[in-house]
């Protein structure tokens, strides 16, 4: 490819020269003036990428990004190292490219930040209608896989490496087959995603082998949602909740405020009727039963913990009542077909939801996780029927996707001898299958196999061919995004080591000609956007990154009363006696496919705070009652299969009943993911992937340490994460700032000068604590934003993670069923910052627009500032964590130096890699606000800078958070949001007394409770009620000035609200 | 009449006279001899071995502190919410223990307390080997240590300055200028002696170090009289170090804001923990050398009671400055504070045998229930510090070398836990209950700690060794033979017959 400019040929010897040799012009000589730089100079030793190639690549990913930007240049030309400058790229700015990351729930549009050639930071894409610019942890952490140095490199063949020629060979031998056959035994096992080009390449290929077998396997898909919809409302019709028109929510069993299982959207609409600017407004409400704490239930008003398989039963008896309360004889044929069984829940929480929901009819919904049976499901649609949602917070949509099989359907074919020649294109059967198929016997029995995939995994050593898979920021592709508009997937980067797309090997077995990446996809386009000029229009799509108007159709979804009956008599649960298993997604790990990124793995766990791991969740109750405590080994069996899982006690969680999340457990892959948590897949059936009902838990009596991020569930009766109920803001307002002590402290002096905080920007903070879900996306958009480095699981355990934003949680109330708090916590820029006048060596000051600075060059290590921060948000590098490998830190200098070379390749160049013996914390992304600075110093030019507007400024966080929870920018500025939202009267500083005057300030967690609800009183009262009015009244008619009620913290602080510690410390 | 008084005023006489600072009628010659030839004579045995030990463990410290700067700070069991533990600890520790000797041969110069002569010597060679051990921690403990010099007020063309508002800095100076006037004002006092070991050696070798060490000392009257100046100023100016180094220490808990640190009562309290903590020290090191090279005539029992006596009041003074300190939690209506008192610190175990005491007893049951994790840290301390003193109140256990020996053991041991205390169980559980953690100590903070024992054994075997370890010429000067007013009334010097009497019958 590369393009070898000789250097001219002299007629005669020279008359200046450089050496003798030159004079004499020996071959040596001219060798030398070809080879650029001196013998060797130019490889890069001991890794697989060689300096050449690095420049190749980036060259070659400039020459990509002419097309993202202008797209009339060529897909790929000549690469040339970088010694002349590359046509729009100023060094050290950044270039944005908008391209989607496809999943199995619709594709997330993106944009790509790219320095240099290197794609080191994603953000939502802000065009996109669903997106609004915000992301999800997962989102945020593939930008890490890309560079993962683990990611396979070679094309295997029976496990010897192989190489492209003989790939294509195959390729080609099974294509021949196939023609001669109509595609008999020729199977493929994908992933689900809505590609427009996939199944454009997929109906070819079903044209021209019409045998073949094309199934589609998610471990965490929506194939029970699926069965149900069709069932419900007919096929080729999606329903989707509209939070945005729901006053009251039930979520049974499901995590929607989780963006990540759910979709941006959905929670950007629940939180903007959750947000409530001031007192009196009407907020929503949400009822969740589910049998362990997730985000959606740590956001509920009103929690039931049920066991998984009561889910079906609780709708049951709810969907009774309100078909009792609406008349609606669809909705009692459904529950009376459903069959019955033992419910322990409290009937009068079901009664009151139930009246609460028909209550507001058209303006309430009912939704069930995915993962449930499609009776529960098609129970719930039934109910949402009753309620008068379809068409009004339930919304219909015609879809036109691809039939896929399952694989249940294609290990049948595969154990009856028929498929010959499997395609398994990404996912990892042979580790996430349901267990009764028993996947990995059955395709060491096909005679060829080639696996695509992105690591030499459990389905790679049982594939006959392995195929390194592209990233999907390597790759040229298209998805769609979960309302259906078309996205594009445009590569970053050439891949870094020879990955393959699955088109293209789609594209090559269709028998089409060698496949060039954007044409593929451009080939489609052209059939989706007809009309008009299509070049522009390609421009645009690549510009853009999506292609407006092609959502779904809307189409008002039909219930069909006899689809669900039918669904619902057919349902035959599994008994279900004594404990229950649930399998959840891991919320770090997805079904494992995130398992080897160590952002992900570090990030701990929304509910129990453990990174590294996953845990079997009992309940206190149920670990009394079992004889477990934290950190205990059992042994886990259902359906005729055992695993071995530390237990981990999780206040919140149903009793009798365990979850697991899947995704752990690997063997073999990796240093990063392997003997990283427990293997729950085998444990997995086809019968229901959702939970098992029939399994038994027992002690092994070995041990496991867990490494927790936080080891102290209980707020203490300190006023730190504030909480009210709609009734207490009404007549209360100002409740957040004189609750406890803030009531009653007196103004405070300062024995120092401060510095002059003169700057025209004033930078400050809010967080939502009425919105903010405890998602996570915050926490890996600052570690990639911000080059955070990861510790390892040892060193977490030993309290050394480094996470500049931590996400606290607390329980609070009672240790069974308690109420979860999240708060993200980050350095809060205080004006008379603490840190500051401890540092003996002025390494952490002050800034005239109120940044509180780190200079890392300057900082000894002393860790008083740390010591001194009341947050304790500062972090101190124990080690080199950038330069040695995480297992060897404690050898020191005997262990070997320096970063993989791809992972240096995805550190954000305008963010110092810290060393060790260097403190560090959050900046308020200060390269974001100088960038800004600069931007606005240029356009300003020799003109007065202040005529010229700032430009917008959005720190990592903010810009990820899918509920907009965090609002960042100028306090300065009464217009902007963030000076509008700190004037509420909802806004608090933590820790007022310390007079440091933070910059962060919260807005205190306001809960909406239905008065009639079993339990109401407690529910907004995490920081407990007020002394005066005796008994649970509230707000009871407190002015919150009075200083009284403030005492109620110290009654908190009292042993007895001691003693009621959460367990699992 | 007359008789009688007489004589009721003779025996009132011996009793109150003063025992004499040297016993059994030493002659200056003895004590020359005495002292001076452990400098001279072979090291004995025991020596070799005390030194073969101590300067093993000074090694494992050097190699502990080799591997915490080449591989990270993270050696130590250090963590997020406990940025200061074992190291900090320790370099209070030590720093306090330096304060005895400063006060002996400081203040107690001032204050003419003649008992001071036979230990000074030694007590300020402990300060200035303690404040070499305490100097190692803050150093070793920054995270790059190779960068301390940003400490120094350099210029740089960064035109960044040291941050005078931290205690840290305060720390340094503090530290730097109390070893400087130390180390004048010991070896100030140690001309005259060298001049005497330089007139005594045999050796040429002998005669020429000690001969520089001696700065040309002849024992002329001018040289006396600009040794007295130069004595007397040097110990003004220890005077007020004894009382800000460590209030400045203090500082580095007292300004910041952490409930357990944030407290006005410190410099007061820290003085006086190093007193008490340095009298025991000196003690502790004191007995077995008087043992071993029979000074019992010069070091005799009243100064050990009198050692015995200061410690008993500094640690009440200590004892009631912890006390001073729940109260002023109680008193302030911080529910912070009143946390880390109570639920960091004292809440123990036992408490909830007092569940049956009526009116409080469910507070005890419950604060039994839910003991301070750091719970035998702090009591610990109060038994160490506040407990086993108290035995000095008899005279007994004053006079008593072994009760003494073991009581000040305690003492050391109580100190060391005072700071543990104040640092750790503070830091662990601070404002956001989310960020609490626990601190557990690794071999490598326990074998520095450790080694810098070896570092402060060795260096005072060397002093023992080379250089005389009682102060020969002052303790000379007290003998009554010295005072050239031997006989005169009026005069509070010990005698042999009872000059106060007479003055008294006048």
């Amino acid at each position: 490819m590369k393009r070898v400019l000789p250097h001219p040929t002299r007629e005669e010897r020279p008359t200046l020269w450089r050496s003798l040799d030159e004079f004499a012009g020996t071959p040596e000589f001219e060798a030398a003036l070809e080879r650029e730089f001196p013998q060797g100079a130019a490889e890069w030793h001991g890794g697989q990428i060689s300096r050449r190639n690095f420049l190749q690549l980036m060259g070659g990913s400039m020459a990509l990004a002419g097309i993202g930007l202008t797209g009339c240049r060529r897909p790929e030309a000549y690469l040339v190292p970088f010694t002349q400058g590359v046509e729009w790229t100023i060094p050290g700015k950044f270039l944005y490219y908008a391209t989607s990351q496809p999943r199995r729930n619709g594709a997330m549009p993106l944009v790509a930040t790219t320095s240099d050639g290197r794609p080191t930071k994603l953000e939502g894409n802000p065009l996109h209608p669903i997106s609004n610019g915000s992301t999800d942890a997962f989102a945020q952490a593939s930008v890490l896989d890309l560079y993962d140095p683990n990611r396979s490199r070679a094309i295997l063949a029976e496990g010897k490496q192989s190489d492209a020629a003989a790939l294509a060979a195959k390729l080609d031998e099974i294509r021949a087959v196939a023609e001669a056959n109509g595609g008999e035994g020729l199977a493929f096992l994908v992933e689900r995603v809505d590609s427009p080009t996939r199944d454009r390449l997929l109906a070819q290929l079903r044209q021209e082998y019409p045998n073949l077998l094309w199934a589609e396997y998610e471990p965490l898909g929506s194939s029970e949602y699926d069965a149900a919809v069709a069932a419900c409302f007919g096929t080729g019709v999606e329903v989707t909740p509209d939070f945005s028109a729901a006053d009251k929510v039930l979520a049974v069993d499901s995590d929607f405020l989780n963006a990540s299982f759910s979709g941006l959207d959905q929670v950007r609409s629940f939180s903007a009727r959750r947000r409530i600017s001031e007192p009196g407004q009407p907020m929503n409400r949400l009822y969740v039963a589910e049998t362990h704490y997730t985000p959606t239930g740590g956001m509920a008003d009103h929690r039931l913990r049920i066991k998984p398989s009561e889910a079906g039963l609780l709708l049951r008896a709810l969907g009774q009542q309100i078909a009792s309360l609406t008349g609606d004889g669809g909705l009692s044929s459904v529950v009376n077909a459903f069959p019955e069984g033992q419910l322990s829940a409290d009937p009068q929480w079901i009664d009151e939801c139930a009246k609460d929901l028909a209550a507001s009819r058209g303006k309430s919904i009912v939704v069930v996780g995915q993962q449930q049976p499609a009776a529960v499901q098609a129970l719930g649609f039934a109910i949402n029927n009753a309620l008068g949602a379809p068409g009004q917070t339930l919304r219909g949509a015609r879809t036109e996707r691809a039939q896929a099989s399952s694989i249940a359907e294609l290990a049948a074919a595969m154990e009856a001898g028929r498929v010959k020649n499997l395609f398994i294109v990404g996912g990892n059967p042979v580790y996430n299958a349901p267990a009764d198929l028993r996947f990995g016997d059955l395709l060491s029995g096909v005679p060829v196999s080639v696996r695509l995939g992105m690591y030499e995994d459990e389905t790679s050593a049982a594939s006959k061919w392995h195929v390194p898979q592209a990233h999907y920021l390597e790759s040229w592709s298209d998805a769609r995004s979960s309302d259906g508009t078309i996205c594009a997937v445009q590569p970053m980067i050439l891949p870094l080591w020879g990955g393959v797309n699955e088109l293209e090997i789609l594209n090559r077995l269709a028998g089409n000609a060698e496949p060039i990446g954007p044409q593929l996809v451009r080939d489609t386009f052209a059939k989706v956007a007809d009309g008009g000029d299509l070049e522009a229009k390609w421009t645009e799509f690549l510009r853009q990154g999506f292609l407006g108007g092609t959502a779904w159709p809307e189409a008002a979804p039909a219930f069909n009363a006899g689809g669900a009956t039918s669904l619902a008599a057919a349902y035959r649960p599994a008994p279900s006696n004594g404990i229950e298993f649930s399998f959840t997604p891991s919320s770090t790990l997805d079904d494992g496919r995130y398992a080897n990124n160590g952002w992900l793995q570090e990030t701990p766990d929304f509910a129990t705070k453990v990174t590294w791991d996953n845990a079997a969740l009992v309940s206190p109750a149920t670990a009394k009652s079992l004889g477990l405590s934290t950190g205990d080994m059992v042994e886990m069996s259902a359906n005729g299969r055992k695993i071995e899982a530390a237990a981990l006690v999780a206040p919140g969680h149903a009793d009798d009943a365990v979850s697991i999340a899947l995704g752990y457990g690997r063997v073999n892959i990796s240093h990063v993911t392997d003997n990283v948590g427990f293997d729950a897949y085998p444990l997995r059936t086809t019968q229901c992937m959702a939970f098992a009902t029939e399994a038994a838990v027992k002690r092994t009596g070995a041990a496991h340490k867990f490494a927790e991020t936080q080891h102290h569930q209980n707020m203490e009766g300190r006023d730190l994460v504030r909480e009210a109920t709609t009734e207490r803001y009404a007549q209360d307002p100002t409740f957040a700032r004189t609750m406890g002590m803030d009531g009653h402290i007196p103004p405070n002096i300062s024995l120092f000068t401060h510095p002059k905080l003169d700057s025209p920007q004033q930078w400050g903070m809010t967080v939502d604590l009425s919105t903010c879900t405890g998602c996570n996306a915050c926490v890996v958009a600052c570690q990639a934003e911000n080059n955070v480095p990861i510790v390892g699981k040892d060193q977490v355990s030993r309290g050394r993670n480094m996470a500049w934003i931590r996400m606290d949680r607390y329980f609070a109330g009672d240790e069974s069923d308690p109420e979860m708090l999240p708060q993200a916590i980050m350095c809060q820029h205080c004006e008379n910052a603490p840190c500051e006048t401890v540092c003996p060596v002025n390494a952490t000051v002050h800034s005239e627009d109120g940044l509180n600075l780190m200079a890392y060059n300057r900082c000894i290590g002393t860790r008083y500032c740390a010591n001194n921060c009341p947050w304790k948000v500062r972090r101190f590098n124990f080690f080199d964590y950038n330069q040695r490998p995480l297992d060897k830190l404690y050898f020191g200098p005997l262990a070997k130096k320096g970063m993989a070379e791809s992972v240096q390749m995805s550190k954000n160049p305008n963010v110092t890699v810290r060393m060790r013996g260097v403190m560090e914390k959050c900046t308020y992304c200060i390269q974001r606000i100088e960038e800004a600075k600069i931007t606005q110093s240029v356009q300003a030019g020799p003109t007065d800078k202040s005529k010229v507007p700032f430009p917008e400024v959005k720190s990592a966080c903010q810009q990820a958070c899918p509920s907009e929870s965090i609002v960042f920018g100028n306090i300065n500025d009464p217009k902007s949001r963030v000076a509008r939202l700190k004037k509420e009267p909802r806004n608090y500083e933590m820790l007022k007394y310390l007079n440091v005057s933070p910059r962060t300030t919260y807005l205190a967690r306001i809960k909406n409770p239905n008065m009639a609800m079993p339990g109401a009183d407690k529910v907004g009262w995490a920081n407990g009620h007020p002394h005066h009015g005796g008994q649970a009244t509230h707000g009871a008619g407190s002015n919150g000035n009075n200083g009284h009620d403030a005492h109620g913290a110290e009654t908190h602080g009292s042993p007895a609200a001691h003693a009621k510690e959460a367990p699992s410390h | 009449m007359p008789d009688a008084i007489m004589q009721s005023s003779e025996a009132a006489a011996q009793r109150i006279t003063r025992a004499p600072l040297v016993t059994n009628n030493r002659s200056m010659a003895w004590i020359t001899n005495h002292v001076a030839s452990v400098t001279e004579k072979k090291a004995p045995v025991w020596w070799w071995v005390l030194f073969a030990i101590s300067s093993a463990l000074a090694v494992c410290s050097v190699l502990c502190i080799g591997y915490l700067i080449s591989t990270g700070v993270g050696v130590w069991g250090l963590n997020h919410p406990v940025g200061w533990a074992w190291d900090i600890t320790n370099f209070v520790f030590w720093i306090g223990i330096g304060h005895a000797g400063t006060l002996i041969s400081a203040i107690l110069f001032l204050t003419r307390q003649k008992w001071r002569t036979s230990i000074n010597r030694a007590a300020e060679a402990m300060t200035l080997f303690a404040v070499v051990c305490a100097g190692i921690f803050p150093l070793i403990h920054v995270g790059r240590i190779w960068m301390v010099w940003f400490l120094a007020p350099v210029p740089n063309s960064n035109a960044i300055w040291q941050n005078f508002r931290s205690p840290l800095l305060w720390d340094v100076f503090a530290v730097s200028i109390y070893f400087t006037v130390s180390i004048l004002f010991w070896y100030t006092g140690l001309v005259p002696d060298l001049a005497t070991l330089r007139d005594r050696a045999t050796t040429k070798v002998r005669k020429f170090i000690y001969g520089i060490a001696a700065l040309g000392w002849r024992g002329g009257n001018r040289q006396w009289r600009h040794y007295e100046m130069a004595y007397l100023i040097l110990a003004g100016l220890s005077t007020p170090l004894v009382l800000s180094v460590h209030s400045v220490v203090s500082f580095d808990f007292a300004t910041s804001v952490i409930p357990g640190w944030h407290t006005t009562i410190f410099p007061p309290y820290f003085v006086a923990g190093a007193i008490f903590g340095g009298f025991a020290m000196v003690l502790t090191i004191m007995l077995p050398a008087r043992a071993i090279f029979g000074l019992h005539d010069l070091i005799t029992d009243d100064h050990v009671d009198k050692m015995c006596k200061i410690i008993v009041l500094t640690g009440s003074i200590v004892g009631y400055a912890y006390a001073m300190e729940f109260f002023i939690a109680w008193y302030s209506g911080n529910p912070y504070e009143r946390f880390v008192f109570v639920h960091n610190r004292l809440a123990a175990p036992f408490m909830s045998w007092f569940s049956w005491v009526p009116g409080i007893g469910p507070q005890m049951a419950a604060l039994g229930a839910n003991p301070a994790p750091y719970w035998w840290a702090y009591w610990s301390m109060i038994f160490c510090n506040v407990v086993a003193p108290q035995l000095f109140w008899s005279r007994y256990f004053r006079r008593h070398a072994i009760w003494v020996f073991i009581i000040c053991n305690f003492v050391n041991a109580g100190m060391w836990f005072e700071r543990f205390v104040i640092i750790v169980t503070s830091l662990h559980r601070d404002f956001l209950p989310s960020s609490w953690g626990m601190f557990h100590p690794t071999w490598v903070d326990i074998w520095t700690f450790t080694g810098t024992f070896g570092i402060f054994l060795t260096l005072f075997l060397v002093f023992i060794r080379w250089l005389p370890m009682i102060c020969i010429f002052e303790v000379k000067a007290v003998l009554p033979e010295a005072d050239p007013h031997h006989g005169h009334e009026g005069h509070d010097e010990p005698h042999r017959e009872p000059a106060a009497l007479k003055g008294a019958a006048h």
